[in-house]
């Protein structure tokens, strides 16, 4: 057992040794450590390197609030993270760490030159002096900072390690699993309430944990502690431990991040690394307790300089001696306890340094009793020591003077400068602060939210307080969700309560002005830096905070925000409270992407719809493209195709015999009532009153501005009902729509709105052989040109399948497209596909169908349109019915700009070198104008096109229809492309190929 | 996973220790919109109570009905009664529409000891705040789906046919880390 290591004490299991690695040496610690624990236990006080400086530095706290002590963890290929706390990180066999922020070696860093340059790096350093000349910004400087910069290395491979996220919904949430929380726990254990308590550490306990000399209730703090623990258990109280707490957002919902696998030797199958847990909670009681602040003197980042508290909790929670030979330096009597317990180990301690005048008697007496120097109204002005602190300088002080220097050698300094309450959830609730003169800290005052703060967290010193305070806040949170609660008369022996003053950095002989006293670890943020700002004129604690960096480290300013206001208000001479406190924001600790993210990676990335037709299509090679959040067939490339001759393929086939294609995505609405007819003549541009039952019509659906927002065919199946398609993107947005004007314009129309998209697969056939292909498996009607003409609909059977049948098209061939119920799909396509043999039956992709319809001039909406398009502007003023007293867009459109002459109206191109065009491409009359030019219009589509000969395009172009026959030119990277402006009909102008 | 989910081939999805996700078969189902004063005759011609509660249930001889907004009912029956009711309702004068939506959805049974847990992957509801013999429309996983609570443990879950393999893949990950949970 290694010499730090002390038999007897601390919650570790020394019979299970545990190997792990740091920078490539093996260690051994013991089943219960963090790395830094271990570390600790093998003398190893250095483990990393300052952000900025480069400066040596050791752990200086024992929790998830630690800013030095970062490292990497590594669990083989993939599984590497970096920046993680070794203070948090629990060592098992196997395990890898490795040190950060070193070139070549942690001992003998190049980076540390920063240090010696300290003067340079001045608040501000980076504003100052990378200013000029503005070029060298992107290319210099900030390439460079951010080699020199940055914490860690960001990982390169792939996480192989699954996340994952749950809801949980409970009666009472309890944060933190010390003394308060368990009391608050017990105090509102109620039959059928259900209570949740996290902690984010290992065990539940909190303070306890540390110390066992307490007695509670007569018994020795742990048994109290492993009794309570499971009476609460047995209770039905939930106690999720290595769980965080990470942020609290509106109507009391908290998100917990739960660290599942990063403790274990192996990873279980089908078991997350991470879990978020998003709690909705009824009431909530935030027993966070409080974090040690850091005294501010020049060299208290050395490795061995510590938090008292935390070096009580090495000792007492994982039987680590920090040192030998230990300082303490105080401004509170907490640090006292560390130094009595430390002597009590065997451990000299070489004096207690306290920064107070006076200090309770029965302390002193203690102090003197055990043989340790004690020096009151003393300060530190100096460390020594290069990897590992050596000595303390400590002064006396007297008033104003600050006394001669006298030097104590030292292996371990033990500070503090009493406690910060740990408000962080309590802030992003929004949650009001004032400020306690007495404790020169900030205390929870008021927050909207269902929720109590208890304990150390507002203040309160001591365990038996603590006990007190959660059991009187968990009595009051039953009291709100209406139960009793119970008593809870804890007594408290051995108890450790005590005050102490706030300090800024501590006085010193030495110029403070070149004093390395750091006041934000991870940042390199130091005391002169803070004065600094004030000097260069920042009032305000926002500008300071932004100007120096204080506090905006991944730690959030645990430990630096209350030590910088301090400073701050005493720089600015204004009292704390007026200078304020910067804000906190989730999350609490630094929390992985994965635990955001959850399930939603990879192949569970988002949502993919699929129709029921997919599978034959990913069967048969297709290529697929993502429309809205379905995936869809683009095209079905043979062997040797690539996309292009595939699609000309498609195309020429189907103009030549048929074609099958999925139109399954296609929205549907079905629109039933009495006022069905009424509704839709109010809806759409277009006239129904007098469409027949039976018939179909194409409709154009404006915003009420008059742009065009979406379109499709409408069936007429009843008096009473419509079958409306829409867009395969606007479904879900025609229906809120519809549903907004229903329920908000004309709640008293007797109509109503049911999504029928997924109700239906439905298979579009296209070209000249498509009646006749059809027709062999249709009943109930006659697939003629009289029976059942062009934009007709019908119900009938197909192939023995209850049907919607439409005769429309797409493409200007004879069209049909069949509407069976959805689960039906796949057999009917599988029917038609081999009936179609006979034909040469082509299976067509969208981008074929995006060709085919561009050759008839049909536009796509959010393609040739973009949301600023009239239907006049697209050549399709005969949808509109102009005798129709209203529709949506009927006053949009009679604006002034929207009749005006010169707006950009869609036209066909044809290049002259017979070349494609480029989609988005901008368009101008006169390419010999100067630059820049003025653009009138751009390429909407544009396709080979096999039909035609040539490439075609459409666009929008200024007064385009006014224009037919003129050139436009089109503007390239390499060249400018003329084009001649031509109608949007390139095939079929006559519909003679509609028929049958 | 890419697994394709039809009512027409019902089936175990997956099966642990936790909890179990079939597929069910297809009923026949019904949407209903109407204003409250035609309810009786609605329910009449059903030949059911309409429950007027939203997530309140109701059952026939063969019919099942769950309210699931103020003017808005699922109705379950069989296959082959669809027609029937169907015209049944037509025959009542009181403005409503009855749609058939027997195609639109698919149905998964989640039971077994963990299967209100599971849904807790998903569900931003209180599963809890669902008693036995009520419903829910909801969202599992980003998508809308309706949930019906049958018993402590025992639930179905009507989701638009396209979604259901995604929603899929989320129980079938589930079901296999409650497992291992539980282990």
């Amino acid at each position: 057992m290694s010499q730090y290591r002390v038999p007897g004490r601390g919650r570790v299991d020394t019979s299970r040794p545990v190997n792990f690695t740091f920078d490539g040496r093996s260690y051994r610690g013991a089943q219960g450590d963090t790395v830094a624990s271990a570390l600790l236990a093998n003398g190893v006080h250095l483990m990393g390197r300052s952000f900025k400086y480069h400066r040596p530095r050791g752990a200086i706290a024992a929790g998830s609030e630690e800013p030095n002590a970062l490292i990497g963890t590594r669990r083989g290929p993939g599984r590497f993270e970096p920046n993680t706390r070794a203070t948090v990180q629990e060592i098992w066999n196997g395990l890898e760490t490795t040190s950060q922020n070193k070139f070549p070696s942690l001992k003998w860093d190049v980076g540390a030159v920063n240090d010696a340059a300290y003067m340079m790096f001045s608040a501000g350093f980076y504003y100052k002096t990378f200013m000029w000349p503005k070029s060298f910004w992107n290319k210099v400087y900030e390439p460079f900072i951010r080699a020199a910069a940055g914490l860690g290395v960001a990982p390169t491979e792939e996480d192989p390690d699954q996340y994952a996220s749950r809801y949980l919904h409970c009666d009472l949430l309890i944060v933190g699993a010390g003394p308060a929380g368990l009391a608050a726990a017990r105090a509102a254990l109620a039959e059928g309430l259900k209570i949740v308590m996290v902690d984010e550490n290992a065990e539940p306990g909190g303070t306890l944990l540390s110390e066992p000399q307490a007695r509670i209730d007569g018994r020795p703090a742990w048994d109290w502690l492993a009794a309570e623990i499971a009476a609460l258990k047995a209770a039905g109280v939930r106690i999720m431990t290595r769980t965080t707490a990470i942020g609290y957002y509106h109507q009391n919902m908290l998100g917990l991040c739960e660290r599942v696998t990063d403790h274990l030797p192996s990873l279980p199958a089908d078991t997350p690394r991470e879990r978020m847990w998003r709690v909705r909670a009824r009431q909530v009681v935030l027993a966070q307790g409080a974090l040690e602040k850091p005294l501010v003197f020049h060299g208290n980042d050395r490795p061995g300089v510590m938090l008292a508290g935390a070096a009580q909790t090495y000792l007492n929670r994982y039987g680590v001696k920090v040192g030998n030979a230990p300082v303490v330096v105080t401004s509170h009597d907490s640090a006292w306890y560390a130094a009595f317990d430390l002597q009590a180990v065997g451990a000299r301690v070489q004096a207690i340094v306290d920064t107070r005048p006076h200090v309770r008697e029965d302390l002193v007496n203690e102090a003197r009793a055990l043989g340790i120097p004690v020096r009151l109204s003393h300060t530190v002005t100096a460390t020594s020591g290069r990897l590992r602190i050596s000595g303390v300088r400590v002064n006396p002080v007297s008033g104003a003077t600050v006394g001669a220097g006298q030097q104590i050698g030292c292996d371990a300094l033990l500070m503090s400068g009493g406690w910060t309450p740990s408000l962080h959830l309590f802030s992003h609730t929004q949650g009001k602060l004032a400020w306690d003169d007495d404790l020169s800290t900030f205390l929870p005052d008021w927050t909207r939210e269902d929720c109590v703060i208890a304990g150390a967290g507002r203040g309160l010193w001591g365990i038996e307080a603590a006990l007190k305070d959660g059991a009187e806040r968990g009595r009051e949170v039953a009291a709100a969700l209406g139960k009793p609660g119970n008593p809870v008369a804890l007594s408290v022996e051995n108890d450790r309560p005590g005050s102490g003053v706030s300090m800024k950095e501590l006085p010193t002989d030495r110029n403070p002005g070149r004093a390395k006293a750091f006041v934000d670890y991870q940042n390199d943020v130091t005391a002169k830096d803070l004065r600094l700002a004030v000097r260069e004129g920042m009032r305000s604690i926002e500008h300071v905070k932004r100007y120096t960096t204080n506090g905006m480290a991944t730690d959030q300013g645990k430990m630096s925000n209350i030590n910088g206001l301090n400073i701050a208000a005493d720089a600015l001479g204004r009292p704390a409270p007026q200078v304020g406190l910067t804000t906190f924001r989730p999350p609490y600790t630094p929390t992985t992407f994965g635990a955001f993210a959850g399930y939603q990676r990879g192949a569970h990335f988002e949502v993919t719809r699929k129709t029921q037709i997919d599978p034959w299509a990913a069967a048969n090679g297709a290529v697929f493209e993502p429309v809205g959040q379905w995936r869809r067939a683009w095209y079905f490339p043979k062997a040797g195709e690539d996309m292009e001759a595939a699609v000309r393929r498609e195309c020429r086939e189907t103009r030549a015999s048929v074609g099958i294609f999925d139109a399954s995505t296609l929205g549907k609405i079905e629109v039933v009532g009495p006022d069905a007819v009424t509704f839709m003549e109010r809806m759409y541009t277009n006239p129904w009153a007098k469409l027949g039952v039976g018939r179909c019509r194409y409709g154009l659906l404006l915003g009420d501005d008059g742009y065009i927002r979406d379109d499709g065919v409408i069936g007429r199946m009843a008096q009473d009902r419509f079958h409306v398609t829409t867009t395969t993107g606007g479904a879900a947005r025609v229906m809120n729509m519809m549903e907004d004007y229903l329920q908000t314009e004309w709640p008293d129309l007797d109509v109503w709105l049911t999504s029928t998209t997924e109700q239906w697969s439905t298979i579009a056939l296209n070209g000249p052989n498509a009646a006749k292909l059809l027709a062999p498996f249709v009943e109930g009607v006659e697939l003629t040109e009289d029976a059942f003409p062009h934009m007709s609909c019908v119900q009938c059977t197909v192939a023995g399948m209850p049907a919607r049948l439409f005769r429309v098209s797409f493409t200007g061939e004879i069209g049909f497209e069949v509407n069976v119920p959805a689960p039906m799909g796949a057999a009917l396509w599988e029917i038609l596909w081999q009936a179609g043999q006979q034909y040469g039956i082509v299976a067509y992709g969208t981008e074929t169908m995006h060709v085919l319809r561009a050759e008839k001039g049909y536009i796509i909406v959010g393609q040739d349109t973009d949301g600023t398009v009239t239907p006049f502007d697209a050549g399709m003023g005969w949808a509109v019915g102009k005798n129709k007293p209203d529709f949506v867009g009927k006053r949009g459109l009679a604006r002034p700009d929207l009749a005006a002459k010169g707006r950009k109206q869609l036209v066909g191109l044809l290049t002259e070198d017979r070349s494609k065009l480029e989609e988005g491409a901008q368009i101008v009359f006169d390419p010999r104008q100067p630059v820049p030019m003025t653009m009138v219009g751009h390429v909407t589509s544009s396709y080979v096109s096999d039909a035609v000969g040539r490439p075609i395009a459409l666009a929008l172009v200024e007064g385009g229809h006014d224009r037919m026959g003129e050139t436009v030119h089109i503007a390239m990277p390499d060249r400018v492309i003329a084009a001649k402006i031509t109608g949007t009909v390139f095939v079929d102008p006559e519909n003679s190929r509609l028929k049958i | 996973m890419s697994i394709q989910i039809s009512s027409l081939t019902p089936g175990v999805l997956v099966e642990t220790r936790a909890a179990r996700v079939s597929t069910q078969p297809a009923p026949g189902r019904l949407s209903l919109r109407a204003r409250k004063p035609a309810l009786p005759a609605l329910g009449a011609a059903l030949g059911l109570t309409l429950p007027e509660c939203i997530g309140q249930r109701a059952a026939g001889d063969g019919t099942e009905a769950i309210c699931l907004g103020p003017d808005e009912w699922t109705i379950l029956t069989s296959a082959d009664l669809v027609a029937g009711l169907m015209a049944a309702s037509a025959g009542v004068d009181q403005p409503h529409s009855l749609v058939d939506i027997s195609g639109r959805e698919v149905t998964l049974r989640i039971d077994g000891p963990r299967a209100a847990e599971l849904l807790s992957l998903g569900c931003p509801r209180d599963i809890d705040g669902i008693a036995v013999g009520e419903g829910r429309r909801t969202v599992f996983d980003g998508a809308t789906v309706v949930l019906w609570r049958d018993a402590d443990n025992s639930f179905r879950m009507d989701i638009w046919n396209s979604f259901a393999p995604h929603l899929a893949q989320l129980l079938d990950i589930g079901a296999r880390e409650l497992a291992a949970e539980s282990a």
